[in-house]
């Protein structure tokens, strides 16, 4: 089931004017305005070092806007305090090309970690990644360390991770960057049912084959600034087509 | 309940990271443990030379009027009111001349000058006691000062050993605190590099915390955590080892130096577990928090 974004209400990412440029004097993204409403899936795609990570990492506040306003779930992340972060990060989930599993921690040791950080009681912790993992197709896996996974299945540990405290945006780059078509489908499929559950997706990829297939919308960038919005949208665009959405 | 789960969570992935990077940690236990134990001896140093200027301060902190024959009675007892009245004198004690001849009799040494002398050669005394070695002086000036006394011999003030003392003392405060000094930032600095290693060695475990909306504290417990256990181990070592070696040492030192009075106390002992154990715990607490403070940022 896919389920239609949310137009009416605020929307869950507004970047405005924004503006990022690195000490030495690099500008990553530049001029960038973008809305994405509550329970839309949007592609983020675009050559290496376009811009594409600095968004992400611009949209789990690791970094700061240099220019503009950047608003998430109603807070402005360039005006946020530091003591404020852990919470904001609790409404999102991250899921990276490189898994960031903890080898020394059990698949689910792993899971139950974002939970133990928040504080919850062990039986709400047990309940909630158990549930995380059958969700993710990794019922029975929970003793196994991440070395004894594929690459498809600790890919889909970092699914479960970052799902299991119910965040309502989840940010992925290059999720299926590591992985062969077949894996890379599978955890696609598993972030699209994330989304008809409700929740807001953006993912930067290269898979030109997944963007193709899915026909979600498509936010291109180019040398930090979005030279092409669709919805629904292709990796590539036809020269017929305005390279601009306005 | 929450604060229980968080501090379980610190103690237990301390004690882990501990024993996980266990050749970081007994490396800095063991520079801790060295300096502690050079702390921990200058301060059984300190104790046994505060024993002994202690011996010598109440020797001189007493100093002796003698009071002319010819005095009278009721002067004399003026003059001590006088002196009990001052803030730094303790007490003042009258010695009649009979009294005196008894004490001065006792001695064996003084037999035969008794025997060429006839009737009562001694005078009679003020014995004065002050609390501050300062004091003493301005007792002796006032003493000087009065025409009650005895002038051929006015009072026993030893005013350069006096001033050697309050010297020493001085001087040793001063080399007491500037070792505590170098000794802390020693160790503060040890285990910050401790800590900088352990963030090292978990950057990504830090990396996923923050990911999942760890606090700041969730990320630095564990880490000033780890720093206090450092601290404890090396402080309980360095217990250990002074204890073990200060009555040996004391007793070599009363063989050979036996005219020093140094004494086995050990009541100190209680004392010095309480400081070192603080201590250690203290520089663990600061040398990490300082630690996770400059790396462990959100």
């Amino acid at each position: 089931m896919v389920i239609a974004p949310d137009f009416d209400t605020a929307p869950a990412i507004s970047f405005e004017h924004v503006w990022k440029t690195y000490p030495n004097g690099t500008d990553a993204l530049r001029d960038v305005c973008l809305s994405v409403p509550q329970g839309d899936f949007l592609f983020l795609v675009g050559p290496s070092g376009a811009g594409k990570s600095s968004l992400v990492r611009l949209l789990i506040r690791e970094e700061l806007p240099t220019r503009g306003r950047l608003v998430v779930h109603g807070h402005e992340l360039g005006a946020m305090r530091r003591r404020r972060l852990p919470r904001f990060r609790r409404t999102i989930g991250t899921v990276f090309q490189d898994f960031k599993l903890l080898p020394r921690l059990t698949v689910e040791e792993n899971v139950m970690f974002a939970l133990r950080v928040l504080g919850r009681s062990s039986r709400a912790i047990a309940l909630q990644s158990a549930g995380a993992l059958e969700t993710v197709g990794l019922h029975g896996m929970g003793r196994k360390y991440p070395c004894e996974l594929s690459g498809g299945e600790q890919q889909r540990v970092a699914i479960a991770r970052a799902l299991v405290h119910r965040p309502r945006l989840i940010v992925a780059d290059e999720p299926t960057g590591n992985l062969d078509p077949v894996t890379a489908w599978e955890i696609m499929q598993l972030l699209l049912g994330i989304n008809a559950d409700g929740a807001t997706v953006v993912m930067a990829t290269h898979n030109r084959d997944i963007v193709d297939l899915v026909r979600r919308r498509v936010v291109a960038i180019e040398r930090g600034c979005v030279v092409r919005d669709d919805r629904p949208g292709r990796y590539h665009v036809d020269l017929a087509e305005p390279a601009v959405r306005p | 309940m929450w604060i229980w789960r968080n501090l379980l969570f610190a103690l237990d992935s301390a004690w882990q990271n501990f024993w996980r990077n266990a050749a970081v940690s007994m490396a800095a236990v063991l520079s801790i443990m060295l300096i502690l134990l050079l702390a921990g001896a200058s301060l059984l140093l300190g104790h046994a030379l505060g024993q002994v200027l202690d011996t010598y301060r109440q020797r001189v902190s007493v100093l002796t009027i003698s009071v002319a024959d010819d005095t009278p009675l009721p002067a004399v007892y003026d003059f001590a009111d006088q002196l009990r009245a001052r803030p730094g004198v303790v007490s003042v004690r009258f010695v009649t001349k009979e009294e005196e001849l008894q004490r001065f009799s006792a001695d064996p040494r003084n037999q035969q000058l008794l025997e060429q002398l006839e009737g009562n050669p001694v005078p009679a005394k003020l014995e004065v006691r002050v609390a501050r070695l300062d004091e003493i002086g301005r007792v002796d000036a006032l003493a000087r000062q009065w025409r009650g006394v005895d002038h051929s011999d006015p009072t026993d003030y030893q005013g350069d050993f006096v001033g050697n003392m309050q010297r020493l003392q001085t001087w040793l405060t001063i080399a007491g605190l500037g070792l505590l000094v170098v000794l802390t930032v020693a160790s503060v600095v040890i285990v910050m590099n401790t800590i900088r290693t352990a963030v090292y060695h978990r950057r990504q475990e830090i990396e996923v915390m923050k990911l999942v909306g760890a606090t700041e504290w969730f990320v630095r417990g564990p880490f000033v955590v780890e720093g206090i256990i450092t601290g404890l181990i090396a402080a309980g070592l360095a217990l250990g080892i002074l204890v073990v070696t200060y009555r040996p040492f004391v007793q070599t030192f009363q063989s050979a130096l036996f005219f020093v009075p140094l004494t086995y106390d050990p009541r100190f002992v209680r004392v010095l577990g309480q400081d070192l154990l603080l201590g250690g715990t203290l520089l663990g607490a600061l040398g990490s928090y300082i630690g996770v403070r400059r790396f462990v940022r959100l």
